[in-house]
């Protein structure tokens, strides 16, 4: 059964962001991965097959929108959120370029974070 | 502009207007046709001809007040008449030349508003230019009193305008007498020194500076030796009590003969400048903060972020946990019956047992604590910046105490920190320090501007290259000095600018980043305390910002 379960990649430098990240979707019935860097998250995706990928922005070495664009310019389709509390900040472009399929607030809101969630891999499926 | 063209009008020769009839209609009256204006040109070449023989051209360069002298013919007919009219209006006299061998129409001339009239016959070629050079001789005249009575109203005008100038002077102007009486105060005088109208008057100067050792006092020293001062700054002290600073220049007053007859002295009360001063201060302090803040809001964020989380989920957990103890509740129930049903008991252990399993009630009770602790960590942390932050907003900025310059410039790395610490690594050397006596608040400002400098050149150099930002912070004792250095390994200053990097409003960093303040507002701060700002830098490698503060005396205040 677990096999069968989408695999969210939870990608943040701060340990007890992915414990708490975990912990808003401990019942949502994903199969949970975790990385400290986007190097971390890189490496995880080469090994295994993922639904979804949920990143911070800001982290050290590579941030959030260089991943993502790193996984545009792959040719990986899977639908990726970025975690921001500047999302402002971020020219259209730039997202647009990531292929970042949605934005969510730092610090978010648990239901926003779910329905994001749910609505991303519907999407994708 | 007027004035001008007047002078010029007077030098200028004087202009005679001829207007003569049609040659046909003087053919036909006494004396036929005249030549006006060779009769005139024997006046001299002060006197310009302007022949007209257009009536309603003449009527309009009569209009335009250019003529002096008209000369007009009776033989002109119907137009004679409102000739004369026009040279009335244009101020200029009218001499008519008369056909008519009575009286009447000359004395119909002279009522409508000639001058003079000449009668044609065998003198008319004598008396026309005389009687014209008389009527000249009149404009003349009446002109050079205009031109004398201009003069003196010229002077008068000057007079007043220079007094003009001294009364509403934006600078309080004093005239002190050799007594070191006041002579003369301008109103601006009056009002700096918030004095009523001619009140400063014999007022003795040594009052605004009381208990001022009279060699200090600038204008008794200009009195006594003729030194001139510009731009000395004073703390005055006004009628009424109150202290203002202000910027003063004194010369001495002396008379033609090159005998000092006292002294001027000019002032500005400098309060509002001082203000501006401490404004822009402020606002540089207001701009580092502002970079730092961006900073500080995300090191913030992130454990906002995590608490929050944790929250809405301890909340969740609650719940579930609530339906546990409901079982609880219902199973004590059954227990505590006076006889027990057996049946009622185990099924109330089974749904106890059930909702354990439901909610992963284990999960939960070890979870709730994990999410607990991760939680009072995060508020540690944000009680741990705010405590940073406080040590810039709440000190006493006024005061000297002694400081722990290496605590100072730790709690501000701390601060800075927060914002870099995702691309530089901070290195510190902290020598023992005995407390130095300063400003610590203007102190941390300094370490901060430095070091956030330092921040921005590692980044600037790292959007070039591959490049481990690094800063070092440094301090020791040398002599009597406590040396602090920090050092990054940014893009460094191009020689060429290093020399004016602490000037006032330079700045190398775009628009909106730097206020072009920093460094000149640091270099300010660190004088102020007796020390001395230093830099060396080489581009491509880095710089190095040097602050020396001297240790002073055991027990300085």
């Amino acid at each position: 059964m677990t096999a069968e379960l989408p695999v969210v990649l939870l990608v943040d430098d701060e340990r007890h962001i992915l414990s708490a990240l975990r912990r808003s979707l401990r019942r949502e019935g994903y199969q949970i991965l975790t990385a400290n860097s986007a190097e971390g998250a890189l490496e995880t995706l080469a090994e295994q097959k993922v639904d979804l990928v949920v990143s911070d922005q800001k982290m050290p070495g590579a941030n959030g929108i260089a991943l993502f664009a790193e996984l545009e310019r792959s040719g990986a389709r899977v639908p990726r959120v970025l975690l921001t509390g500047w999302p402002e900040e971020i020219p259209a472009g730039e997202l647009r370029k990531a292929g970042v399929t949605a934005l969510l607030p730092k610090p978010w809101d648990d239901a926003q974070l779910k329905s994001t969630l749910r609505s991303c891999l519907a999407g994708s499926a | 502009m007027a004035a001008g063209e007047r002078t010029r009008s007077e030098q200028a020769a004087l202009r005679v207007l001829i207007v003569e009839p049609p040659e046909e209609e003087a053919a036909r009256q006494p004396g036929g046709v005249l030549d006006v204006a060779s009769a005139l040109r024997r006046l001299g070449r002060e006197i310009q001809l302007e022949v007209h023989r257009e009536p309603a051209v003449a009527l309009r360069a009569m209009a335009g007040g250019h003529a002096d002298l008209a000369v007009l013919d009776q033989a002109l007919g119907d137009r004679f008449w409102s000739l004369l009219d026009a040279a009335g209006s244009a101020a200029a006299p009218a001499l008519v030349v008369v056909r008519a061998s009575d009286e009447a129409f000359a004395l119909e001339a002279y009522r409508a508003g000639a001058a003079d009239c000449v009668r044609v016959g065998s003198e008319f070629g004598d008396l026309l230019p005389i009687a014209a050079l008389e009527q000249l001789r009149r404009v003349r005249h009446i002109r050079s009193k205009g031109a004398a009575a201009r003069l003196g109203k010229r002077v008068d005008d000057l007079k007043r305008y220079n007094e003009h100038i001294i009364q509403n002077m934006n600078s309080a102007l004093v005239v002190i007498d050799p007594g070191a009486r006041v002579a003369y105060a301008n109103p601006r005088a009056e009002r700096v020194l918030g004095a009523e109208p001619g009140e400063l008057e014999d007022e003795d100067v040594r009052r605004w500076f009381p208990g001022l050792p009279p060699e200090e006092i600038l204008p008794l020293r200009t009195l006594e030796d003729g030194h001139r001062f510009r731009g000395a700054e004073m703390v005055l002290t006004r009628l009424d009590g109150a202290l203002i600073p202000i910027g003063l220049s004194c010369s001495p007053l002396v008379d033609s003969e090159g005998v000092r007859e006292g002294a001027v002295a000019i002032f500005q009360d400098l309060t509002e400048i001082k203000q501006l001063q401490r404004q822009v201060l402020q606002t540089e302090k207001m701009a580092s903060i502002g970079q730092l803040a961006a900073g500080v809001a995300h090191e913030i964020n992130n454990p906002m972020g995590f608490i929050h989380a944790n929250l809405c989920q301890l909340s969740e957990y609650l719940d579930d946990l609530q339906k546990v103890w409901d079982r609880v509740d219902g199973l004590r129930t059954a227990a505590r019956r006076e006889r027990i049903d057996g049946d009622e008991v185990r099924r109330a252990a089974a749904d106890l047992e059930a909702m354990i399993g439901e909610v992963d009630a284990a999960f939960l009770l070890n979870d709730f604590g994990t999410a607990i602790r991760e939680s009072l960590e995060g508020s540690g942390r944000i009680r741990e910046i705010v405590r940073d932050l406080r040590a810039f907003s709440h000190q006493d900025t006024t005061q000297r105490a002694p400081t722990d310059v290496n605590r100072a410039l730790d709690s501000t790395a701390h601060i800075v920190w927060t914002m870099m610490r995702h691309s530089v690594v901070l290195t510190k050397h902290y020598e023992e320090l005995p407390p130095v006596s300063c400003f610590p608040v203007q102190l941390q400002q300094v370490f901060m501007n430095l070091l956030v400098n330092a921040y921005q050149a590692i980044e600037a150099r790292a959007e070039q290259e591959e490049l481990r930002g690094e800063i070092q912070l440094h301090t020791e004792v040398q002599g009597e000095e406590v040396v602090v250095r920090v050092s990054d390994n940014g893009t460094g200053i191009d020689p060429q600018v290093l020399g004016r990097i602490f000037d006032p409003f330079f700045t190398t960093k775009q628009v909106g980043v730097g206020t072009g303040l920093g460094l000149s507002t640091s270099f300010n701060l660190v004088q102020q305390q007796g020390g001395s700002l230093h830099v060396d830098s080489e581009p491509g490698r880095g710089t190095t910002f040097e602050v020396r503060l001297p240790l002073g005396e055991e027990g300085d205040p």
